[in-house]
């Protein structure tokens, strides 16, 4: 007799942090706006969770523009981190999404430790926040400048800051702009993290040669979409083998198949980014994808994480 | 709304212009609207490219085969140039085969207010988005600009609305020798509403004329789009706002808050 085909559905069903996710697919921060903004256009209900953009303490104006410009296969973005503001998203947005049946995760960051502090402390008395993830891609301006998320001790202090300031499952969101992705992993896990997801933007630039400047307004940016896919599935390998939480993987997917790279190279779950911005409703398609390679499989996607065999 | 949608025509129009026939079933788009078309399900390039929508067209005349019954068919006509990778190969894209059609999009141009009189301002392809708003209205006066006389085809749909057409070119092979705001101050009273659409130079000396004489301007802006719906925050413009003595600036999205945007709240600084 052939193998059982266990029902896609339930087979894609993942657990982080104790929080039941109906499927693997999460939307990316920063890319699927404050959720609402998609109900047009995908069943909300369909995805494993939404992370919204990120917040800040206060609302931010973001930079001057050009803020985004298209490279091969991929973008550039210099957005500045514009946003709401933690207190109008839960009074404002978070209602508008709180009965989509998903989980909404909420993506925070800040210029001091305090900031983030705070940010993640008012998050947790809101109602229907699931989690949050702290992006420490972001500038510390007590450190001149430096990022919070290419120094380990520096993480370490967000992260732990952070897991004191709320009772929510805690996501760290890691930058790749960095030599050693294992050190960032083991901080993040030091810190008292749940789980850790990655990568964020590669810093990246474009030059208009006619005009010999650079073509964002701030000179460099963050590139995604497919271009930086094969880097991502490398960091998400070295992460995966390294961490002992659950690690979260994205960069560059468009397709179910590409989902599926990441899930093999160890990530329990995975983000939907740049893709967004094309189709709408990518996310959950990749969903669809990943269940019915299970069950074509005959596998739980518990038997695809990390199953990679190396040589 | 997402849809593929049939291409019906893409032809040359003359130089590097096309149109662009595609078979959607929108919901009536209004005057200003436009569309982020899929132009290859390739990955490079990756992002959609914005296009205003031209004209909707009613049911088509041809039969469709079996695909559908032609009698409930709608369809938009986009106005195209060639200026890059996206756009050439839209060009080589063959009747019959199916984009990826996100939209309408954005808040197209509000009417004039009763009794004023309208004057549209185009410099070569921003005329595009100005054709459904000519029809709407069916009167006013349309002041177009381009390189030279070979542009001038694309007023070929503009005539018989009601207009009257001003041209000027800036190599003088047709109408006034330079740029098409040098007609625009002239045509001007407070009670006039400009509708502009075309290149930054334009816009900024448009608004600046219109502001000069009373009259209230409306312009249509362009910036490079990944989402088309708001999400990104890629496309923002820097607005200012007035209240009182205060004056406070912040961004726009040109999108989902635009791309129709008054010109006395762009700060055209920063443009
Ligand atoms: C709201 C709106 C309506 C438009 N309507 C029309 C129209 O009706 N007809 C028409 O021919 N063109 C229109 N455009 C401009 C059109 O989107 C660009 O010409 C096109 O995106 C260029 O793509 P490309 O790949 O050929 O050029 P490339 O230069 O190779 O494109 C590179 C990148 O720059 C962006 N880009 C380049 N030029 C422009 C531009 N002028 N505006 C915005 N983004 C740009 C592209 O989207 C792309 O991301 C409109 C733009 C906007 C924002
Ligand atoms: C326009 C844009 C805005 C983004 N904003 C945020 C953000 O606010 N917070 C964050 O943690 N990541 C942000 N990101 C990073 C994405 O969440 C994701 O990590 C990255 O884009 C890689 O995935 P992708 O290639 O699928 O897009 C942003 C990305 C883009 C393209
Ligand atoms: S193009 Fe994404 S916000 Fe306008």
């Amino acid at each position: 007799m052939g193998p059982v085909i266990r029902k896609g559905k339930a087979a894609s069903g993942v657990t982080i942090a104790g929080l039941e996710f109906k499927n693997p697919v999460m939307t990316a921060s920063g890319t699927f706006g404050y959720g609402a903004e998609f109900a047009p256009y995908v069943d909300l209900g369909r995805l494993g969770a939404i992370v919204v953009k990120g917040l800040s303490l206060y609302p931010r104006q973001g930079n001057p523009g050009p803020r985004i410009a298209e490279t091969p296969c991929g973008m550039l973005n210099a957005i500045g981190l514009q946003n709401v503001g933690v207190d109008d998203f839960i009074e404002k947005k978070l209602p508008l999404i709180r009965g989509a049946g998903t989980h909404i995760i909420a993506n925070v960051f800040g210029e001091t430790v305090e900031d983030y502090m705070e940010v993640a402390g008012r998050l947790d008395r809101a109602k229907g926040v699931s989690a949050v993830e702290v992006n420490i891609s972001c500038p510390n301006v007590k450190k001149g400048g430096m990022v919070f998320g290419t120094d380990p001790q520096e993480a370490f202090k967000v992260v732990s800051a952070v897991r004191k300031s709320t009772r929510l499952p805690v996501i760290t969101k890691l930058s790749p702009n960095v030599t050693d992705i294992k050190v960032m992993v083991k901080a993040a896990e030091d810190g008292g993290t749940d789980a850790v997801s990655l990568i964020n933007t590669i810093t990246g630039m474009a030059i208009d040669v006619d005009r010999r400047r650079p073509v964002l307004a701030t000179a460099t940016g963050g590139l995604s979409g497919p271009a930086i896919r094969p880097i991502a599935v490398r960091m998400v390998w070295q992460a995966a083998q390294a961490a002992t939480v659950p690690v979260i993987g994205m960069g560059g997917i468009m397709t179910a198949r590409d989902a599926l790279e990441f899930i093999i190279a160890g990530a329990t779950a995975v983000q939907v980014g740049t893709a967004s911005f094309i189709e709408p409703d990518a996310a959950v398609k990749v969903a669809e994808g990943i269940e019915e390679y299970l069950s074509r499989n005959a596998m739980s996607i518990q038997d695809l994480i990390g199953s990679l065999r190396v040589a | 709304m997402e849809i593929k949608s049939e291409i019906l025509y893409n032809d040359r129009v003359a130089g590097g212009y096309f149109r662009l026939g595609l078979a959607c079933r929108f919901p009536e788009a209004k005057p200003g609207q436009f569309v982020m078309l899929r132009v290859s399900d390739g990955l490079d390039p990756l992002l959609r490219r914005p296009f205003g929508i031209y004209r909707t067209l009613g049911t088509f005349g041809r039969a469709l085969g079996a695909k559908g019954s032609p009698s409930k068919m709608k369809g938009i006509e986009l106005l195209y140039r060639v200026v890059g990778k996206g756009t050439a190969i839209l060009s080589g894209r063959r009747p019959g085969e199916t984009l990826g059609v996100l939209g309408p999009l954005g808040n197209g141009f509000p009417d004039p207010a009763e009794g004023s009189s309208v004057v549209l301002v185009a410099g070569g392809m921003g005329i595009a988005p100005l054709y459904l708003l000519a029809k709407r209205l069916g009167a006013g006066t349309l002041l177009f600009g381009a390189r030279s006389k070979a542009e001038n085809v694309l007023l070929k749909d503009f005539r018989g609305l009601g207009l009257r057409i001003k041209t000027a070119t800036e190599d003088g092979s047709a109408g006034i020798k330079g740029l098409v705001t040098g007609l625009l101050e002239d045509e001007l009273t407070p009670e006039s509403v400009v509708y502009a659409c075309g290149p930054v130079g334009m816009l900024k000396a448009a608004a600046a004329i219109s502001e000069k004489a009373g009259a209230r301007c409306l312009v249509s802006l362009e910036r490079s789009m990944a989402c088309g719906i708001g999400v990104c925050l890629g496309c923002a413009v820097r607005t200012k706002e007035h209240r009182g003595e205060k004056e406070s600036r912040f961004y726009k999205m040109v999108c989902s808050d635009g791309p129709v945007f008054q010109s006395e709240e762009v700060d055209w600084a920063l443009l």
